[in-house]
């Protein structure tokens, strides 16, 4: 079963003529131990989905099941009970302001009822968790947006939930603090055996630590999958332009400012194939000429993931065989324009 | 130049009497005043307990109609109830009644503004830590709104000294009092000038005080 789980989610907002759907049925599972992904562009219902999650939103209609008990019958005592299994970091944080590093970790402790004399060592050790002991007297205000992140998680790991949910942690971040909090959710993850559900709009983020991803449009799952697959074959317009985004390829020659010579091919590969001599391969058995008109590995999940854009020139007979070949291999082509004439 | 006869027995007599009235209900505003902000906050539609919004709508109907009278007209208007619950209309005593009222009114305004300055994402950031209404309020609300339900207060204060001195016109004793009747009626400027600055100094030293504190609990 699964620990996370929403049943045709509809969520509407206002009524009358001025209504939004924010959520139109989504269904949604998410297994125990993985870090699920939801993407999707401004406005999709990200948000509303995993604020959903925890009862901040409440759904028009439709279920969420949280290890197997359904969040949206609870009474307010259980939902308090059932919230503090999952924490949850925020896009601007939401610190607060009148509390040190440390008081704000030690919050849902005291919220919780823990006696005094456990919530100290408790803190200590959380803020070691995220590495920022020296920072235990700082106000929110003495903190940069990364460390703020960091007592952010601190403090959604302070009551030992099994769940975390992230809507857009890393949005307001720039590059390289948002891979150190990335990072961090993933340690974490891995150290305390959580569940992470995350919401972003970008895919670089879904690529640096997610397990799966579902790709939101207009309130709806439009795609959800293991996240090599969404990369390697994206299967809604909206998921492509979101891979795009990533591996930043052009889809026409045009864009590459060159006449190709024969047909347009583009590799999607992972992992080991990177070791295969492919291009003397091409060459020696099918005698074709492959010229790399682009290419650019990139990380997903921590393996590589590639993209090459290659001009394949020769006789018919060889780019057919040659493309048979590719196709054989374990890899993504796509073939982009066939040389028709040649 | 001769001072009035009795000027300085009737400037301390006056300002302990003005002291009382405005400390008294001050103390009397805040008690329910703040309260009262809290729930003009929690119970607006989409706040914590926003479920409760009619309980909003009413409580702020009340407040605006206790606000819209001026000071004065409504000291007089309650009187006889005054009169009622301490035996007479007139002194200080009697006067922190109508004070009080007034300023709680006034109190629930201003600490609601400060409270509202809260971001709603700190307030949902402990309802997702399963924080429990009250220990919002308290450990959320009240804390993180602290420099601006000082301020509040001393503007809440500064605005009790101005209506106890209203309130002695019509026989609530203290500098307001003295003022009108010495300093305006028998035209003895001394005492009227000397009304005036003791007025002056408390409101600075009053206004100075609340934002030096407010500024201490700015992190
Ligand atoms: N409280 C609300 N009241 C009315 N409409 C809302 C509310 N919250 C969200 N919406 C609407 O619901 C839709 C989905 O919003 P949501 O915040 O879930 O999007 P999102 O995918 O998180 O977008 P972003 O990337 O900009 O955060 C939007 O059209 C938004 O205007
Ligand atoms: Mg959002």
């Amino acid at each position: 079963m699964a620990l996370i789980e929403a049943r045709q989610l509809v969520k509407t907002f206002g009524d009358g003529q001025r209504s939004v759907e924010a959520l139109r049925g989504v269904d949604l599972a998410v297994e125990e131990g993985e870090i699920f992904g939801v993407i999707g562009l401004s406005g999709a219902g990200k948000s509303t989905l995993i604020r959903c999650l925890n009862r901040l939103e409440r759904p028009t209609s439709g279920q969420v099941m949280i290890e197997g008990r359904d969040l949206t019958a609870m009474s307010e005592s259980e939902l308090r009970q059932s919230r503090r299994r999952m924490g949850m970091i925020f896009q601007h944080f939401d610190l607060l302001s009148s509390r040190t590093a440390a008081g704000n970790v030690s919050f849902p402790l005291e919220t919780a009822g823990q006696p005094q004399k456990l919530i100290k060592p408790r803190v200590d050790e959380l803020l070691e968790l995220v590495g920022l002991t020296d920072k235990a007297g700082a106000y929110p205000s003495q903190l940069s947006g990364g460390q703020k992140q960091r007592v952010g998680i601190a403090r959604a790991l302070a009551v030992r939930p099994r769940i975390l949910l992230c809507d857009e942690a890393t949005s307001a971040l720039d590059p390289r603090t948002t891979k150190s909090i990335l990072a961090l959710i993933e340690d974490v993850k891995n150290r305390l055996g959580l569940t992470v559900v995350l919401i972003t709009h970008q895919m670089a983020v879904i690529a640096q630590i997610c397990d799966r991803v579902a790709v939101m449009d207009n309130g709806r799952i439009v795609e959800s999958g293991p996240v090599i697959e969404v990369f390697t074959r994206p299967g809604h317009p909206t998921s492509q332009s979101f891979v795009d985004e990533v591996i930043n390829q052009t889809d026409s020659a045009a864009g590459l400012g060159c006449q190709p010579k024969g047909d347009l091919v583009r590799l999607l590969y992972t992992g080991r194939l990177a070791r295969e001599p492919l291009l003397s391969t091409l060459g020696q058995r099918f005698q074709v000429e492959a010229a790399i008109l682009q290419g650019r590995v990139d990380q997903i999940k921590g393996a590589p993931f590639g993209t090459l854009l290659l001009d394949l020139a020769g006789p018919e007979e060889g780019r057919r065989q040659a493309l048979a070949y590719l196709k054989s291999l374990e890899l993504t082509v796509k073939v982009l324009n066939h040389d028709a004439d040649a | 130049m001769t001072l009035t006869p009795n000027f300085w027995p009737m400037l301390q007599t006056a300002s302990l009497e003005t002291l009382y009235m405005v400390s008294v209900s001050a103390a009397l505003t805040t008690l329910l005043g703040l309260p009262l902000g809290v729930a003009l906050v929690v119970t607006r539609p989409g706040h914590i307990v926003g479920r409760l919004w009619r309980v909003n709508s009413s409580l702020g109907a009340a407040i605006n109609a206790l606000r819209s009278v001026p000071f004065i007209i409504f000291m007089v208007a309650i009187l006889d109830w005054v009169r009622l619950l301490v035996g007479t209309g007139i002194g200080p005593t009697a006067v922190i009644i109508p004070l009080t009222l007034a300023a709680t009114a006034f109190m629930a305004r201003v600490a609601e503004s400060a409270l509202l300055e809260v971001p709603h994402g700190v307030i949902e950031a402990a309802q997702s830590a399963g924080a429990t209404t009250w220990q919002i309020i308290w450990h959320v609300l009240l804390p993180e709104a602290r420099p601006g339900l000082i301020q509040a207060v001393t503007i809440t204060v500064i605005n009790l000294i101005g209506c106890s001195a209203m309130a002695g016109a019509i026989g609530g004793g203290g500098l307001g009092d003295l003022g009108i009747r010495y300093g305006y009626q028998r035209h003895l400027l001394d005492v009227l000038w000397a009304t005036v600055l003791i007025l002056m100094v408390w409101v600075q030293v009053i206004q100075s005080l609340g934002d030096r504190v407010a500024d201490h609990f700015r992190s």
